[in-house]
């Protein structure tokens, strides 16, 4: 086993990643492995979809795998060694029907044949490892292809919740399996694979659109929303990830029965979608960031969905009240299509609930880009006039590091007369302080989950051009705690649209090396995190 | 009054004061962290750790349930320390409940036989304020009866799945003159409410080991092994898994129904009946579990999980023949059925 993929991964003085029989956020040596071969063969089904997409003869149903497969590859998404061993199998079957559809044989990843049994699997997994040819190539270009990889599985998870409500793109299908195509090929010119990871980060960014498409299309545009944060009596359900969809199918299995509904998580927003904040019995949110999840799972008095990342091994205290859909996994936990939802009612029913009602407590979200942009005005009249000097967008995911704080005293630092926004589950380290009002509005802006990073893109391009500047130009600093690999994908868009000056923390990805942090620092302007009330400072003064 | 430090298989460390006379056991269970256990007396091996530091007196324990008291294994509901104690505990932190092991109401719903001298008794638990209706356990697990009437308690182990109906089965070997078995076999009648504790217990599956499943089980140990299957055949495994399930006569052996649920839900499931005292038409194996389980690890397979469930004789013979083979300590699961 040998993984670097996400922010929590081993470091020694030696370097980073997960090499022991398991891994940090608790995958095994098995189900790491397997992994690997799976993303070994998804870039030999990219290379036959890379042709047929060339020879406009697209496979939508292999497009469709291969976003799901590599979603199932995320951190903390998926655990269970054998559903990977099942689509391994899947997957030749879908490089075979590939193959015989291009009517041509290619070689490398697109020629392997995975073992019959577990053992012959194990013993092929080297040829997969995200350091297979280490030596040869060097780290920068081992690291630089991870860097591409990482951004990818971002890309396909964020496709793929797209693509469960509905929304494709040919672009993205080929896009993708010319990126996995690109990582087959086993690159090692640095200069082409940097050019590569800017292109997934535009690919990324259709992707992003796509998916605002899907969730404003199906659910509505978000609005400011008081969203509860405290229980009320009764029997209830949790349901926590990221997947609107996920959620919407437990409200409608869980509709007209007294049973509540509450968010956990990334699925915060949600209740600012109308649709689905019209279910009355979708009651609040419940806890706080993904890190948490082992206490408040346990303490929470009904079944619990878990629809995508993030996971953390389910403790005794609720491995038969909790759920797995999607792509998540973990084995010996159920997992559950939309047709087998009557079980979370059966359990919700037979589980105590809540016993009393909590003092309401509320907090205010739903700022996306409509909300936003509505009142661009406001906003505008009020850099102008002075009452905002500065912006900082606080986004990305949380962690039980240390380091992390680093996020709370830097939301806590922001001078008064600067606007925070926020969007991911690092916020939930300081949704709940009290911001105040800026120029009329809330201090403090929720745009929503990492998903909707689209829209605060968006926003920032929309500033721009109200005032006739780039965003470079904007008083406007982005301060980016990345997690895993779906961050990896929204830094990449952010480098592809040329945004500068973003400050990167806790850590710095374990899969750059220093050449490389150089390249991202010298030639992007990456800045990574040193101490907040410096970092706050040094924004400010830029923006001076 | 002392200090006890126990010492979970994963590393984590919890100190516990103790108070003269205390055993480790209540000590830790006044603090909130109750360690799997059993019969309380020193009899069924359940609470079995190592003492690494400081000096104890054990209370009367059978020898049966501590066989290696001479290399400071000790039954933690005996144990006494004399000064402050290391104990190693051979099970992860996750497996020490922090909240008070439930006590619950249930009323019999259905007894019927199940193979000569055996019950499946089924009840249906009463609903809780603060527990729900649901039947929640983690297959392998056992409940502890209070004997209707009097005060001894028994403890017999699951062989359903957990679930939201509030429904729990037992597979129960009659003993004869035994306080349960009496009741069960002279006095039971459906609608009988009987006063229970539990969950308890820490013998379940690995669930992310890749390896072939062994399940060994002899005369009253097949409830368990039974839940763990049921439990299995809902995954869609993919390793190969065996069942030797052993027994002193025919007649004992268990209803084919349940071996054809068995085999139904779980195709790659090898059944391995045998009988130690066979009639001359048995078609079976011929012997004992531990010889079965024997003649099958020397047929050659990847290197097993066993999971071992039955009294202790049966145990310490299928343990050596495991460790014969080459199966590690660490890959036997044991739970014991002694007392």
């Amino acid at each position: 086993m040998f993984c670097f993929q996400c922010e929590q991964t081993a470091r020694t003085d030696t370097g980073a990643g997960c090499a022991t029989a398991k891994g940090v956020c608790g995958k095994d040596e098995t189900t790491s492995d397997l992994q690997d071969l799976l993303i070994y063969q998804l870039k030999g089904i990219g290379q036959y979809a890379h042709l047929l997409h060339q020879q406009g003869r697209p496979d939508a149903a292999a497009d469709s795998f291969i976003l799901y497969a590599l979603f199932t590859t995320l951190t903390n998404v998926n655990f269970n060694r054998a559903r990977f061993q099942e689509m391994i199998a899947e997957a030749a079957r879908i490089r075979d029907r590939l193959q015989e559809a291009a009517g041509t044989r290619l070689a490398g990843p697109a020629a392997f044949q995975p073992a019959n049994d577990l053992t012959g699997l194990l013993a092929q997994a080297s040829i997969a490892s995200v350091r297979a040819g280490l030596d040869a190539a060097g780290a920068d270009v081992i690291g630089l292809r991870a860097l591409v990889l990482y951004g990818l599985k971002g890309v396909a998870a964020y496709a793929h919740h797209a693509e469960v409500l509905g929304q494709t793109r040919e672009a993205v299908g080929a896009g993708i399996a010319q990126a996995l195509s690109f990582l087959a090929s086993e690159p090692v010119d640095i200069e082409d694979i940097l050019e590569e990871a800017l292109a997934l980060g535009r690919l990324n960014f259709t992707v992003m659109e796509t998916l605002d498409a899907a969730n404003t299309g199906t659910y509505g545009t978000p609005a400011p929303t008081n969203v509860r944060i405290t229980p009320v009596a009764g029997k209830a359900v949790l349901v926590s990830g990221h997947d609107l969809r996920d959620l919407e199918a437990v409200l409608e299995a869980t509709k007209d029965m007294g049973i509540n509904v509450y968010t956990h998580g990334e699925l915060l927003p949600a209740h600012s979608y109308p649709k689905l904040h019209a279910y009355p019995h979708l009651a609040g949110n419940y806890g706080g960031a993904w890190q948490n999840q082992q206490q408040e799972f346990a303490a929470f008095p009904g079944p619990v969905v878990m629809t995508s990342n993030c996971l953390i091994e389910p403790l005794p205290a609720y491995r038969n009240r909790i759920f797995t859909m999607g792509p998540v996994g973990w084995p010996g936990i159920k997992h559950l299509g939309h047709g087998d939802l009557a079980i979370v009612a059966q359990a919700a029913k037979a589980l105590p609930g809540f016993a009393e009602t909590a003092p309401e407590k509320t907090i205010t979200i739903g700022f996306g880009r409509d909300a936003v942009l509505g009142a661009a005005e406001t906003v505008i009249g009020a850099v102008k006039s002075g009452a905002i000097k500065h912006f900082f967008l606080i986004g990305g995911c949380d962690g039980a590091a240390p380091g992390r704080n680093y996020y709370t005293e830097f939301a806590d630092a922001v001078p008064e007369d600067a606007m925070v926004l926020t969007l991911g589950c690092g916020k939930y380290r300081f949704n709940t302080h009290d911001f105040g009002t800026i120029g009329g509005l809330p201090r403090l802006l929720d745009l929503g989950q990492c998903n909707d990073t689209y829209s605060a893109l968006v926003i920032a391009q929309a500033l721009a051009g109200a005032f006739g500047c780039g965003v470079n130009e904007l008083p406007l600093s982005l301060v980016v705690s990345w997690f895993e690999q779906k961050a990896a994908a929204v830094f990449l868009t952010l480098l592809a649209l040329g945004v500068r000056n973003v400050r990167l923390g806790p850590t710095l990805p374990g899969f750059l090396t220093p050449a490389l942090v150089d390249v991202l620092v010298n030639r992007f302007g990456v800045l990574p995190v040193t101490e907040a009330k410096a970092d706050i400072a040094a924004a400010m003064g830029r923006a001076a | 009054m002392t200090e006890i430090t126990l010492l979970t298989r994963d590393g984590v460390r919890l100190n516990v004061p103790c108070a003269p006379g205390q055993t480790v056991l209540a000590a830790a269970a006044a603090e909130n962290l109750h360690l799997p256990a059993m019969c309380g007396c020193g009899n069924c091996g359940q609470c079995h750790a190592h003492v690494s530091t400081g000096g104890y007196e054990m209370g009367a324990y059978s020898p049966v349930a501590l066989p290696d008291a001479a290399q400071g294994g000790v039954l933690l509901c005996r144990c006494m320390p004399h000064d402050d104690l290391v104990v190693e505990l051979p099970y992860d932190d996750a497996n020490i409940s922090r909240r008070a092991i439930p006590e619950r109401e249930a009323v019999i719903e259905s007894i019927t036989q199940a193979g000569a001298g055996a019950m499946m008794l089924a009840l249906q638990l009463r609903p809780d304020e603060t527990l729900g209706s649901g039947a929640d356990f983690i297959p392998g697990q056992y409940m502890e009866f209070t004997v209707p009437g009097m005060e001894i308690k028994r403890a017999y182990s699951l062989a359903n799945l957990p679930n939201w109906d509030g429904r729990l089965e037992f597979l129960i070997r009659l003993v004869p003159g035994g306080a349960f078995s009496t009741y069960l076999g002279t006095q039971a009648t459906v609608g009988d409410a009987l006063h229970l504790r539990g969950p308890m217990g820490h013998f379940k599956l690995d669930e992310a080991s890749p390896r072939p499943r062994v399940l060994v089980g002899g005369g009253c140990g097949a409830a368990p092994l039974v839940s763990l299957l049921r439990h299995m055949a809902g995954y869609q495994e993919w390793q190969p898994e065996y069942l030797v399930f052993g027994v002193n006569r025919e007649e004992e052996m268990l209803p084919q129904v349940l071996f054809d649920e068995l085999r139904a839900g779980l195709p790659q499931l090898r059944i391995i009946q045998a009988v130690w005292h066979p009639s001359q038409g048995w078609g079976g194996f011929s012997g004992t579990a531990a010889e079965a389980l024997d003649a099958l690890l020397a047929e050659g397979m990847e290197s097993p999980d066993v999971y071992l469930c039955g009294p202790p004789k049966m145990l310490g013979a299928a343990r050596a023949v495991a460790g014969a083979h080459d199966v590690p300590t660490e890959r036997i699961f044991i739970e014991s059925l002694a007392g």
